[in-house]
């Protein structure tokens, strides 16, 4: 009996996944436990095991391929089985198997004179087949002079094309991004094209000048990237930030690191981080500052009964913010191995998409980069982002020397006005100067 | 099928015996002192200086072609050269007799014709009219290469170097040849010499002569027309057609009606130059059965159409016979058949090796050469010596030098320049012109004034709208209908332009077999009006002629499925002659073509792809009374050939579109502009003819079941076809399909899309689809829905191709994997 291996969701708010790579072709024998295929969320990536064993018959997709959450991506079965109604009934979403054999093709349309005559069929879920978009000339260039927001745009043109009505269906609903984030959209399904028109034009253009002058590889945006990029410009250009910046004299905090360092082994608190502590501080101080712990969605300001806090994680596929939830009720222990376990699960690129969602608030750490002050971007659709800078040497009016650090505070003036900003600000870095009052409180 | 014509079954049956009259055969036996009395001995020179000038020409062709030099003079030409040497003595002598109103039509070896014709009349006319024919001609240009030079003080010198400089320019493909090198060897002619085309398809100036006699026939013109063949022809049937149409009872004996009108036969001498081969193959004794090809003639007409055959090699027995030929077409005892007997020494092309033949045969021919044997026989009695007979000679070699040097000087003589004047060739394939009357000096011959005519007082008692003041449709029977917007504006141009006149199958009497021209025989006499054989190929072929000479002329094909049998006259004869002559020839042809619906396979196809695939017709296809009616108008008016094509279908339908109704005055509708019937914003539907009204079915399914706008466009005309007014309602819409009812594959629809594609592709939201009929036979009227496009299955491939319409059920297969499956097994 064959089976349908569809593609898990991965959290509630998920609604495709792109595969990145089979690990199994059609053909082979495959053993309950074996990596079918590996796949990847705006977040995240996972490998999909086999639940059951025998030959990977069919594939409804190819690498690259965006599959629906709950689509079939692939059937597995006995060497030579008849899949034809599994195909049949999966023919609305994916006509052409990617790399199938032959055998796999759907079956033909039934005959005008039959009277079983299937409705037009359901508008495919997803424009794009082996890698390529299908979208109509009138459809691409209403999306680039609107700016629409393609992810919202589902086609209902034939063969899955989209057409110009399924822009304008998202237009209406108000889905709309930017024209740069069509073009990337557009650029990003169809790569290749783009590819050959680089190394085509740069001879042209300049015949005369050593053939790897302007020569340039052009790379697409993940999925990760462009949903950074989609998110930090929406950030931007929608929202009303500005900065505070201020300092507090660290020594006390980093003689409490040192002691941790040195002493804290035993009670498994040596990998305890500065950032860490300024997480713990952050979560103790936002629950009173409720306009700060929160977001602002749709004219309203949501105010969070935790403090979620995001902590901003560089990773190879790009910016990732997991959220270390309740961590005003947490202790420095705990807040230490939350954030510890989730900068290393999105390094690797293991997080759920919920680990990554819900946050109040975000700390984002360049302080052991060496900068000193800047204008974070708030991770909307939260009203304020904490920056944390590094710590430079600073004179007392007695002349001895401090380590001050910088924290830099962008809030939303939308949600926030300067004094009570400022005010958290303050409050934040005298908890921070007396760091070990705080862990008392 | 006129009434005062009783069929008696009392006489039909009579037994007896059908006798023919013995037909002559080479009996000229006068001698040239017999002779001398009708001749001078100028006649008699330059009966020898026309021979000697075409031996001379073709000598320098076969030279130029199979050498590439003649006399010294290095030139190579691609072009064809078909010969005739050996043939000279037939051309020179039939257009010695021949007046300059007489016209002659040539066979596809013809130099020689052309230059017989051309010397005779230079002879004939007078200095002045000679110098200011060739003044006229294309501005003078010829006239002015001539004149710079060739030095001398006659106009009819002048004007033999100016014959054999156009006709030699010309047949090098020339800017200053007599049809700006259009025309080329087979095309070469010069209408104010009365030499009319010649023609590269065998036996295709037939049908096209008899045009042209038709016309001096109908319009009481003077002369006679000749339509040289050569046998192999005779077995075509265009050929045959017209010797029959030419032959057809009715022009005796009821064109005259009572004495009112002429009632003399057709002025027209079938002339067959008879020199044994078609090509390679012989036609006495292997291709043919005829025996002679005089005999051929015997059983179109109890006359034997005074056929008789005659020695071609002897100038003076052709001129003899040829003669008594054009003096008995003249007195109304035509048509006639003159079969004259010659032979070919060169091969058909240079390429020919005379596989076919021995060579003892051609030796035997070349020794019989008919312009030594005459120069023999002249210095024999006395008429000239030799020495005369040389300078004659030399003066033509001398001429002939110098005509070729300034043939091929690409300087004197350029080709056209079609990189500094890309336009040229575009800007005589239509000649475009208003002319409402091709002859404004006569008045137009009618029975009884246009308000007294039956037709006329019905046509008035008819609503001109479809629908009445409340907007309900007019009963079938009292609207206005397409019909009658074509017999209007037909009967308007009857008693507009006296040269106009309509021949078909069942038109006189009948009324047409669709009864458009009902009310036509009461209006006119039959030599405007006549019912034709079921010749196709002679209807069209003959409405050629009839225009090249000068009138205007409808004519009909009863349903468009005898396209076919008229292929050649469309497709070779009437698109192209206009731009093979390099405009000077008008081509106001309207050729009507019905297409028919519940008639099967071969009464029902709407073959508009066939006729818009041949550059140099305009093509229409109205689907209402006003387009009918106004496109009609502009074709009559017009000077260029249009296929004008009809729907059975909707013969009596009423105007539904143009606001109030059908004008009863003058109008025209533009070839080329496609009419919006109904506005819409969703998608376009492109429709070609009939099929509009099942367009407006689903505008009105798609309307009501799911809210989609169609546009609605009416091509009308096909070629020419402005796509601006499509385009802008493509930007609008971004989706079109183009229905018609021709069969899909290779029809103008598919050529629409394709332009489509081309032209708006960024503003598509969707492919132009095609929805036509299947590549089937058409079936039985009952089963029709399932070949023809229905609104149900335009809205079901709108849906499957180009907007998928919710919850919507197809009742036909048109998804793209049965178009790949059906294109696969080519149906």
């Amino acid at each position: 009996m064959a089976n349908l291996v569809i593609m898990p969701r991965q959290g509630q708010s998920v609604e495709s996944c792109i595969i990145t790579a089979w690990q199994k072709k059609v053909g082979d024998a495959v053993k309950e436990g074996d990596i079918l295929f590996s796949y990847e969320t705006d977040k995240s990536a996972f490998d999909e095991p086999a639940q059951t064993s025998g030959v990977l018959l069919h594939t409804f997709a190819a690498e690259g391929d965006v599959v629906d959450c709950l689509a079939p991506v692939c059937i597995i079965g006995n060497e030579g089985e008849d899949i034809s109604a599994l195909l049949a009934g999966t023919s609305a979403n994916a006509e052409k198997p990617a790399g199938a054999p032959a055998s796999g093709e759907p079956a033909k349309a039934a005959p005008a004179e039959e009277k079983e005559v299937a409705p037009a069929a359901a508008p495919e879920a997803t424009a794009s087949e082996g890698g390529r978009l299908f979208i109509s000339p009138r459809a691409k260039n209403l999306a680039l002079r609107t700016g629409v927001d393609m992810t919202a745009v589902t086609p209902t043109g034939p063969h899955g094309r989209i057409i110009e009505r399924d822009v304008n269906a998202a237009l209406d609903a108000g889905k709309v991004g930017t024209t740069a984030a069509v073009e990337d959209f557009l650029r990003g399904i169809v790569p290749e094209k783009r590819e050959e028109e680089a190394v085509s034009a740069a001879p042209a253009a300049a015949p005369a000048a050593a053939a790897d002058t302007y020569a340039y590889e052009e790379i697409p945006m993940s999925n990760v990237r462009r949903v950074i990029a989609k998110s930090m410009h929406a950030s931007l250009s929608e929202m009303a930030q500005l900065t505070l910046n201020a300092a507090f004299d660290a020594t006390r905090l980093l003689a409490y690191r040192k002691l941790l360092k040195e002493k804290g082994e035993e009670m498994g608190l040596s990998k305890v981080t500065i950032n860490d502590m300024i997480l713990f501080a952050v979560g103790r101080i936002l629950p009173k500052f409720p306009d700060i712990n929160a977001n602002l969605v749709d004219g309203k300001l949501r105010r969070f009964a935790h403090a979620n806090v995001g902590c901003a994680v560089d990773t190879d596929r790009g910016l990732l913010v997991p959220v270390v939830t309740c961590a005003e009720k947490k202790t420095l222990a705990e807040v230490s191995a939350d954030a510890k376990r989730l900068a290393a699960g999105a390094r690797e690129g293991r997080l759920s998409p919920d680990e990554m969602s819900g946050g109040s608030f975000t700390v984002t750490n360049l302080g052991s980069l060496g900068v000193e002050s800047f204008t974070p971007v708030i991770n909307p659709p939260q009203t304020a982002i904490l920056g944390v800078c590094c710590t430079v040497n600073r004179l007392r009016a007695d002349g001895t020397v401090y380590p001050a650090m910088g924290l830099s505070l962008t809030f939303d003036h939308r949600a926030v006005d300067g004094a009570p900003a400022a005010k958290f600000l303050k409050e934040l870095a005298t908890a921070l100067e007396s760091f070990d009052l705080l862990l008392a409180k | 099928m006129p009434k005062s014509q009783y069929v008696d079954p009392g006489k039909v049956f009579q037994p007896g015996y059908a006798e023919f009259e013995k037909i002559p055969l080479c009996t000229y036996n006068k001698t040239i002192k017999d002779e001398k009395a009708n001749y001078s001995k100028a006649d008699f020179l330059r009966i020898y200086h026309d021979m000697r000038t075409i031996r001379e020409f073709e000598t320098m062709l076969n030279e130029i072609k199979v050498k590439s030099e003649y006399r010294g003079v290095e030139y190579h030409n691609p072009g064809p050269a078909h010969l005739s040497i050996g043939q000279e003595a037939s051309a020179v002598g039939q257009a010695y007799c021949l007046d300059i109103n007489d016209f002659t039509f040539g066979s596809h070896r013809s130099h020689g014709e052309i230059l017989a014709k051309g010397l005779s009349s230079i002879n004939k006319l007078t200095d002045d009219e000679l110098y200011s024919i060739m003044k006229e001609f294309l501005g003078g240009v010829i006239l002015g290469v001539v004149e710079k030079n060739f030095k001398t003080d006659s106009v009819k010198e002048l004007a033999k170097d100016f014959l054999l400089y156009g006709a030699l320019a010309e047949i090098f493909a020339r800017k200053t040849g007599f049809n700006r090198g259009l025309g080329g060897s087979m095309h070469a002619f010069f209408i104010p010499f009365g030499i009319f085309p010649n023609n590269a398809i065998v036996g295709g100036s037939a049908p096209i002569a008899l045009g042209a006699a038709l016309y001096k026939r109908s319009n009481g013109k003077p002369g006679i027309v000749v339509a040289n063949s050569g046998d192999g022809a005779l077995g075509r049937g265009p050929v045959l057609e017209s010797l029959n149409f030419a032959a057809m009872d009715q022009i005796t004996k009821l064109w005259g009606m009572d004495g009112k009108y002429s009632d003399k036969g057709m002025p027209i001498l079938f002339n067959v130059f008879n020199n044994f081969y078609g090509m390679g193959g012989q036609t006495m004794g292997e291709t043919m059965g005829y025996g002679n090809p005089a005999r051929l003639a015997a059983g179109f007409s109890p006359t034997q159409l005074h056929a008789e055959k005659v020695n071609g090699y002897d100038p003076l027995a052709v001129i003899e016979a040829t003669t008594r030929k054009r003096d008995l077409l003249l007195r109304g005892e035509g048509p006639a058949l003159l079969e004259v007997a010659t032979y070919r020494v060169s091969g058909h092309s240079p390429s020919d090796s005379s596989t076919y033949r021995t060579a003892e045969e051609i030796e035997a021919w070349r020794e019989a050469c008919p312009i030594k044997a005459y120069r023999e026989k002249l210095v024999k009695a006395r008429v000239a010596t030799n020495a005369e007979f040389d300078a004659i000679d030399e003066a033509i070699i001398e001429r002939m030098t110098s005509v070729i040097k300034l043939a091929i000087n690409d300087e004197i003589s350029p080709r056209m320049d079609l990189s500094k004047e890309p336009d040229m060739i575009s800007s005589i394939m239509f000649s475009n012109r208003h002319v409402k009357s091709m002859d404004e000096t006569r008045t137009p011959e009618t029975l009884i004034p246009k308000e007294e005519n039956p037709r006329v007082k019905q046509i008035a008692g008819k609503s001109r709208f479809a629908f009445d003041a409340e907007g309900k449709p007019v009963p079938k029977m009292k609207v206005f209908g397409i019909r009658d917007g074509i017999f209007e504006a037909i009967l308007d141009k009857f008693y507009e332009d006296p040269t106009t006149i309509a021949y078909g199958e069942d038109n006189r009497d009948w009324g047409g077999a669709f009864a458009v021209y009902r009310g036509l025989t009461e209006a006119l006499p039959y030599h405007r009006f006549f019912n034709a054989p079921i010749s196709e190929s002679a209807i069209v072929g003959s409405s050629v002629g009839y225009a090249m000479a000068g009138g205007r002329a409808i004519v009909e094909l009863m349903y468009a499925d005898f396209i076919g049998c008229a292929g050649d006259e469309i497709f070779n004869q009437l698109s192209k002659w206009q731009s093979m002559s390099a405009g000077i020839l008008k081509m106001p042809v309207v050729l009507r073509v019905s297409v028919g619906s519940k008639y099967g396979a071969q009464h029902s196809q709407d073959w508009t792809a066939l006729t818009a695939h041949i550059p140099g017709l305009k093509v229409c296809f109205p689907a209402t009374p006003y387009d009918a009616k106004g496109l009609m108008n502009q074709a009559l008016n017009g000077t260029d050939p249009v296929v004008f094509f009809e729907s059975q279908r909707i013969y009596d339908m009423g105007e539904q579109f143009h606001e109030g109704g059908v004008p009863t005055d003058y109008y025209e509708v533009d070839f080329g502009d496609p009419d919006v019937k109904r506005e819409g914003k969703d998608v376009t539907i492109l429709s070609i003819g009939a099929v509009l009204y099942r367009a407006l079915d689903a505008a009105k399914i798609l309307e009501e079941k799911y809210g989609v706008s169609a546009e609605i466009i009416d091509a009308r005309s096909i070629v020419p076809f402005n796509y601006e007014k499509v385009i802008e309602s493509v930007k609008k819409t971004g989706k079109i399909i183009i229905v018609g009812d021709a069969v899909d594959r290779n029809s103008v629809m598919r050529d629409m899309a394709s332009n489509i594609a081309e032209m708006a592709f960024d503003y598509l939201d969707a492919p132009p689809v095609v929805f036509g009929s299947r590549n089937w036979i058409t079936p039985a009227f009952e089963l029709e829905k399932y070949y023809f496009p229905q609104a149900e299955g335009i809205v079901d491939v709108i849906s499957e191709k180009l907007l998928p319409l919710p919850g919507r059920v197809p009742t036909y297969n048109e998804t793209e994997i049965e178009h790949i499956e059906r294109s696969a097994h080519g149906v």
